[in-house]
């Protein structure tokens, strides 16, 4: 590219005469001195030189200069105007230089035109048909960059795409406006030179081709819904090509055209569709199927063929198991036909002899898939009805399901894989009391389902609204089980208590904001129940005999956190959490006074002040006082009188009514992150011992309002130091704060290196109730942290040390 | 200088293809074949005419300078024994490798239906064949053959086939004599097909284009339809259970099928077994394997891993087989169930309503008269279409076949007719001349009307003569010359200087903003040109011109005048200050 005519000096090199021997090199490069335009002239003039090799590079190097250009300008013009005399040059490697230079002359029009918004459609389409007309070129370089450049063409018309996949010419006279305007062209550039481009491309005897030109009619889809319905049938064609590059570049391009929705299968395609389902090749069978899941089908009885395809595929190839989510998604793109799977399938099961029918058959495992996915469909105008007994079939098979489903269809599911997922009601199936087990699981369904869908009008958000609905289901299966409390064994509860929880995260994994604040509440709530239940059990079988902390001690200092967490770290509950979460608070305390018997002036200070608070809460009458805290009140109130309350702490679990709420509200989760920038146990900070060292931390604080007591806690072997954070050197709003500030530690061990484990914690205002923490001049009240603990690595710069 | 273009046949007419051009002095003759469709004298060319052209010889020997056959086909090489042994042309004849390999099988064979079958008395003898192939000059694709001292030669790939035959070898051929050139297409083809290719040639700079134009109107629908067609007609037949019987000729056609059905049977796959009769294969893929060349990109590509006419999912079929249960598919000779092996198979499989068979046929009925009439006068034998079962099946669809007067067959099964495209269609012959951008065009090897349209839309579309003379007509086609001319020393450097300046004003007029004005520098030096008898043309400058005529330079310079009125002026001026 560097060539012999320096650029600053454009004069001389114009007196030779171009394209003589020593030129070839045309400079495109240096562009600080007179800008492209003298770059322009010079190849320009080189073009039009006598040897083709000249000819060649000179068309590369305006290439070179229009992809550095902008798109203002006339250098591009002067480049376009340059590449179209030589188009039909008879070098090969010169038209080849001509029509790659023309498609990025191209781009650069079509961005012009998306900055000035002045379309000049004409121009495109001429574009389009001096591309076109070298799309049957003889050289195959030639043919593949002329479909490439066609790809990359902006707006073109309606009338010429049709043209450029018929072979026929269509007649001017019957055509749009825009076929007319192809009057204008010159003489060598009617409308039919674009005819049948596409035609002949996918024929064409070098695959490279083929996949160009494949690229290329998936490219231009977008410009025209009737071009994109002809493209069809020759994409469809393209599925028999013998290389199997092309078919998977075919497949490829079916399954851009169905994500960006230009994709209406006919019935005839469908031959085609169903022969890729069982192609030998796994990538095609795969890539086929991907294209029927975004596809929409006309057609109930293409809607059955492509289900016939995929169970066939299922058969053939038990182990793909994506064939599943595939079957779901097509019954979800087709509610109305999938209702008529179900209800088919529904009296396919109540013929079946004995009322058996064997679920191991791929078959009706994938017809129940496709008739539980029609629930969830966008056909909302419609009443599917599914009939109940497809759900009842539907729960065993799920379990051994769902994992084949991908996480967004669990969560389309969950209102049908939880109770499948639980233990009781598997048993229920299993004991034989499928009636009541169905029943339940279908009419929650319905009534599930109902919600949702008035929900879903209101917040027009589903997922959302779906995992709302699969937690109230999940609550509602708790509440369930600490009914269950006294029957069953702890084993089982807890089982089906952390299975609710692992699916919660689950959820949690995709969700932020109030739902994702609504799911990690859920998580504590979760595992406090988790904590009383085991707490009870462990009263129950009390040894009074044990020293030292047991695990009794540590479950009880679980329950605390998770409580505490509840109480402190949310904001935005509703009235009805706040008393349930008081009710969790005060059921803790009692535990605690259980425990030791004995009661401090302290503990009957707290109780005293959650009572009150429940009572405060309750009296407009907007809550319920629950039988519980009425007990609790009036036994508190009977002997407070001493100073000592007895706690029959076994009395009060029989009455706690677990009664989780209905309606959450909008909750927000505070939250906090804390970085220091920079440090790692690669990269410590440097100290001096027993000196004060000073850490700069990077804080973030979500959802923490301005009274909230906010403290960090430095932690070094024995010792712990509190800071106190001054929310007012926070910059941001009450969502989200930050600063970033230097906070001294002051008890540096007398050690070469240490780990200081630094987090964030909130103080709980529980009144004026202090607790111990007060002489290390922390935080007065029990404190919730706020993020996991921070690792800051130091290291002394004491040599001293160091040997 | 002119080029004159004899067309001795195929001039608004298929069949006896030859055409005789004359370019420079020099003759060539194109194509030297015979007419299916007449059995006297109006066979073969009127090769007297060419001696009448040419008053100054006697002999066809110094009247041509060469004979180039295009391919192997009756309607392009039949008459040329005659031509050689019986009229005696000793010169050279230029063919492909392959021509001149199937050429003399094609030969025999038909000389031996004619004798021998109707009885006809001998145009030529299996000996004259053998001689005059002994004069054939084998020529390789892009080979450049300098004939004689002014006439070059080259063939490039033509990708032509028919539906019976494929053909190998076919070739467009390029001559030039001087300045003027020229392209005989012969027959070819524009798309690719699964082991031949799509034709393939640069862009010359041509005088003249003789192409063919068998389907002048006609525009063929995708390949791909065609082929989808078949194998869903085929999957369905052996996924019920029923056998496919698919009678081909020996070359050509069962190949292509044969690669199409092992693809799909390996991407589906398919167990169902695939037969070749025997016979069938051995003789086909010799060729094939020996003429690899000559195939499309795909058979070249795969042959140097392995060999592409080696099917995986085809094997033999053994008599045994055929009343064997289950579903097959059977490729069977000959191709339109005249008789032997496909007939015996047609016999015990047709009367199934499971079983399928495949025929070559038109796509639309539309065209079945024109191909009929037309395969009456084209290259391959008479006794492939009429009267066999093949043609019966293909004209509706009989319940009963008398196959003799006592044997007849209840025919239930399908019958799936696979359409050929024997000739690049008129979009292919468009595409051509549009790539080749040649002065003129003549059209020959199609039917008039068609031509008359196609004549049209050339002339129309791309701006170039078009003629489609008819037999023993002559067109004679202008050629653009070439001049040298030497130029003064003066001359050039006045126009460099010229330039720069040029060049050097435009640099500092043009603002970095236009540069419209680059594309319009049109260069243009002036001179006068000095054509002198027995001497070279010169251009010179005008100063130097006035030196080599001794004279001055007279000038003549005009003087603008305008009429003015000057009383007028003043008499208005004076109204005017005695109006103020």
């Amino acid at each position: 590219m560097d060539g012999s005519l320096a650029s600053s000096d454009p004069g001389p090199s114009f007196a030779k005469p171009p394209g003589s021997s020593g030129d070839s090199g045309p400079c495109a490069s240096r562009s600080s001195g007179p800008g492209p335009e003298v770059e322009v002239r010079a190849l320009v003039s080189m073009a039009g030189g006598l040897y083709p090799l000249a000819r060649a590079e000179a068309l590369r190097g305006l290439a070179a200069v229009v992809e550095k250009v902008g798109t203002s300008g006339g250098a591009v013009e002067c480049c376009y105007g340059c590449a179209v005399e030589l188009l039909r040059d008879e070098d090969q490697s010169i038209r080849l230089a001509a029509v790659r230079l023309i498609g990025l002359c191209a781009e650069k029009f079509a961005g012009r035109e998306e900055v000035s918004g002045i379309g000049n459609g004409d121009q495109m389409d001429l574009i389009f048909l001096q591309l076109s007309s070298t799309a049957r070129d003889m050289c195959m370089q030639v043919r593949i960059e002329a479909f490439n450049g066609l790809a990359k063409m902006q707006r073109v018309s309606e009338g010429v795409l049709l043209q450029s996949l018929s072979k026929k010419v269509i007649r001017t006279d019957t055509g749009s406006g825009s076929i007319c305007k192809a009057n204008k062209l010159p003489p060598k550039l009617i409308f039919p030179c674009a005819a049948g481009i596409f035609a002949h491309g996918i024929e064409d005897e070098f695959y490279q081709v083929r996949i160009a030109a494949c690229k290329t009619l998936g490219a231009l889809a977008k410009f025209s819904g009737q071009y994109a319905q002809k493209a069809l049938d020759l994409l469809m064609d393209m599925m028999n090509d013998d290389t199997e590059a092309v078919r998977l570049q075919t497949l490829q391009t079916l399954f851009n055209m169905a994500t960006y929705g230009y994709l209406s299968v006919q019935e005839k395609h469908m031959h085609m569709f169903l022969a890729t389902l069982i192609d030998a090749n796994a990538i095609v069978r795969n890539a086929a199927r991907k294209i029927l899941g975004l596809v929409n089908l006309p057609k109930l009885q293409m809607f059955r063929s492509a289900l016939d395809g995929l169970i066939t595929s299922l058969e053939k190839n038990p182990e793909e198991q994506d064939i599943y989510s595939i079957l779901f998604s097509i019954g979800k793109n087709h509610g109305s036909f999938s209702a008529n799977v179900a209800k088919h399938l529904a009296k396919e099961i109540s013929t079946a002899p004995n009322g058996e029918l064997i679920l191991d058959k791929h078959r009706i495992q994938a017809l129940l898939i496709v008739s539980i996915s029609a629930p969830v469909s966008a056909d909302k105008h419609k009443k599917l009805d599914i009939p109940s007994v497809i759900f009842s079939h539907a729960i065993p098979l799920l379990g051994r399901i769902s994992s084949a489903l991908g996480e967004d269809i669990i969560k389309d599911l969950s209102y049908l894989c939880h109770p499948s997922g639980m233990p009781f009601a598997e048993k229920g199936l299993m004991s034989g009391e499928g009636g009541r087990s169905e029943f339940w699981s279908v009419e929650t369904m319905r009534g599930t389902h109902a919600l949702i869908e008035k929900t879903r009008k209101e917040t027009n958000c589903s997922d959302e609204v779906l995992i709302m609905g699969s937690m109230r289901l999940m609550l509602e299966t708790v509440e369930e089980t600490w009914a269950m409390r006294e029957s069953c064994g702890i084993e089982e509860i807890r089982t089906i208590l952390r299975t609710c929880k692992e699916e919660v995260k689950v959820f949690a994994i995709k969700s932020s904001g109030s739902t994702g604040a609504f799911l990690s509440f859920l998580c504590d709530y979760l595992d406090a129940i988790r904590c009383i239940v085991e707490i009870r059990q462990l009263i129950q079988l009390e040894n009074s005999y044990a020293i030292g902390p047991t695990s009794l001690d540590i479950l009880l200092e679980k329950l605390d956190t998770y409580v505490r967490r509840m109480k402190c770290c949310y904001t935005g509950l509703n009235r009805e959490l706040e008393v349930q979460v008081l009710e969790l608070v005060l059921l803790a305390n009692l535990f605690r006074l259980s425990k030791f018997g004995v009661c401090s002036k302290l503990m009957l200070d707290k109780l005293h002040w959650i009572i009150n608070q429940l009572d405060g809460l309750c009296a407009d009458g907007s809550c319920e006082f629950s039988d519980f805290s009425n007990t609790v009140k009036q036994t508190f109130d009977a002997n407070v009188i001493d100073g000592t309350l007895v706690v029959d702490i076994c009395n009060f679990l029989k009455i706690f009514r677990l009664k989780p709420a209905k309606d959450f509200g909008m909750l927000n989760a505070a939250s906090a992150v804390l970085q220091v920038l920079g440090n790692n146990s690669e990269n410590p900070l440097p100290y001096i011992c027993g000196l004060p060292v000073g850490v700069s931390f990077d804080i973030s604080l979500s959802n923490i309002s301005g009274h909230d007591r906010i403290w960090i806690r430095m932690n070094s072997g024995q010792s712990i130091q509190h800071a106190f954070l001054e929310l007012s050197c926070f910059e941001g709003n009450d969502e989200v704060k930050s600063c970033s500030t230097v906070i001294p530690f002051y008890a540096t061990p007398l050690a070469c290196s240490f780990v200081l484990r630094v987090c964030l914690v909130i103080e709980c205002p529980s009144g004026s109730i202090c607790t111990h923490y007060e002489e290390h001049g922390g935080p007065r009240d029990s404190v919730v942290q706020l993020c996991d603990e921070l690792n800051v690595y130091l290291v002394s710069t004491d040599t001293e040390c160091k040997n | 200088m002119a080029i004159e273009c004899l067309v001795l046949g195929a001039g608004q007419e298929v069949g006896k293809s030859c055409v005789v051009v004359t370019i420079g002095g020099k003759r060539i003759m194109f194509d030297c074949g015979m007419h299916m469709g007449y059995h006297d004298c109006n066979r073969y060319p009127d090769f007297a005419r060419i001696l009448a052209a040419a008053p100054e010889t006697t002999d066809f020997t110094s009247a041509i300078s060469c004979v180039i056959i295009t391919h192997f086909h009756l309607d392009h090489i039949g008459a040329l024994p005659y031509f050689t042994e019986v009229c005696g042309y000793h010169g050279p004849i230029y063919m492909t490798y392959p021509t001149k390999a199937l050429a003399p099988l094609m030969l025999e064979d038909y000389r031996k239906v004619m004798v021998d079958q109707r009885g006809e008395e001998e145009q030529y003898s299996y000996e004259d064949i053998l001689r005059c192939m002994k004069k054939v000059i084998p020529v390789d694709l892009k080979q450049t053959i300098q004939v004689n001292r002014d006439l070059v030669i080259r063939a490039y790939y033509a990708g032509h086939y028919l539906s019976k035959l494929k053909v190998l070898g076919a070739a467009m051929v390029y001559a030039k004599v001087g300045d003027a050139a020229m392209v005989y297409t012969g027959d070819y083809n524009m798309t690719p097909d699964r082991h031949l290719g799509a034709a393939q040639i640069e862009r010359l700079k041509l005088d003249l284009l003789i192409t063919e134009s068998t389907y002048a109107k006609t525009i063929r629908d995708s390949k791909h339809a065609r082929e989808r067609e078949f194998l869903k007609a085929v999957h369905k037949c052996v996924s019920e259970g029923g056998k496919v019987l698919i009678p081909t000729f020996a070359l050509g056609r069962a190949q292509e099928l044969c690669i199409l059905l092992d693809d799909y049977w390996e991407r589906m796959n398919l167990k169902i077994p695939i037969y070749f009769s025997a016979g069938l294969t051995i003789q086909a893929n010799m060729y094939y394997k020996m003429l690899i060349g000559w195939t499309s990109q795909k058979i070249k590509d795969s042959y140097t891993v392995q060999n592409p006419f080696d099917f995986k999912h085809v094997c033999h079929f053994e008599r045994s087989f055929i009343n064997d249960p289950g579903p097959c598919v059977l490729f069977a000779t000959p191709g339109m169930i005249s008789g032997g092996f496909s007939l015996e198979v047609f016999k015990r499989w047709a009367t199934s309503d499971k079983n399928l068979v495949t025929l070559p046929g038109p796509g639309k009925p539309v065209q079945r008269a024109r191909l009929q009439r037309a395969s009456k006068s084209a290259g391959f034998p008479l006794y492939c279409v009429a009267g066999t079962i093949g043609h019966k099946l293909m004209s509706g669809k009989p319940t009963r076949i008398d196959i003799d007067k006592d044997t007849h067959v209840d025919v239930r099964c399908q019958i799936h007719q696979l359409s050929f495209s024997p000739h690049t269609d008129s979009k292919g012959i468009m595409d051509l001349t549009e790539f080749l951008s040649p002065n003129h065009v003549i059209l020959v090897h199609g039917e008039k009307p068609q031509m008359a349209f196609l004549k049209d839309r050339i002339e129309s579309e791309l701006g170039m003569s078009c003629y489609y003379p008819a037999n023993n007509e002559t067109v004679s086609i202008p050629t653009t010359q070439n001049m040298k001319i030497s130029a003064t020393e003066k001359f050039i450097t006045n126009c460099a200087a010229l330039q720069a300046r040029d060049s050097l004003q435009k640099s500092d007029l043009i603002s970095s903003i236009h540069l419209s004005g680059v594309n319009e520098d049109e260069r243009l030096a002036e001179g006068i040109l000095l054509m002198e008898k027995s001497k070279a043309p010169k251009i010179l400058c005008e100063d130097e011109f006035l030196k080599l005529l001794g004279t001055d330079r007279h000038s003549v310079q005009f003087e603008p005048l305008l009429p003015s009125r000057i009383e007028e002026a003043e008499a208005a001026i004076v109204d005017d200050l005695t109006s103020e």
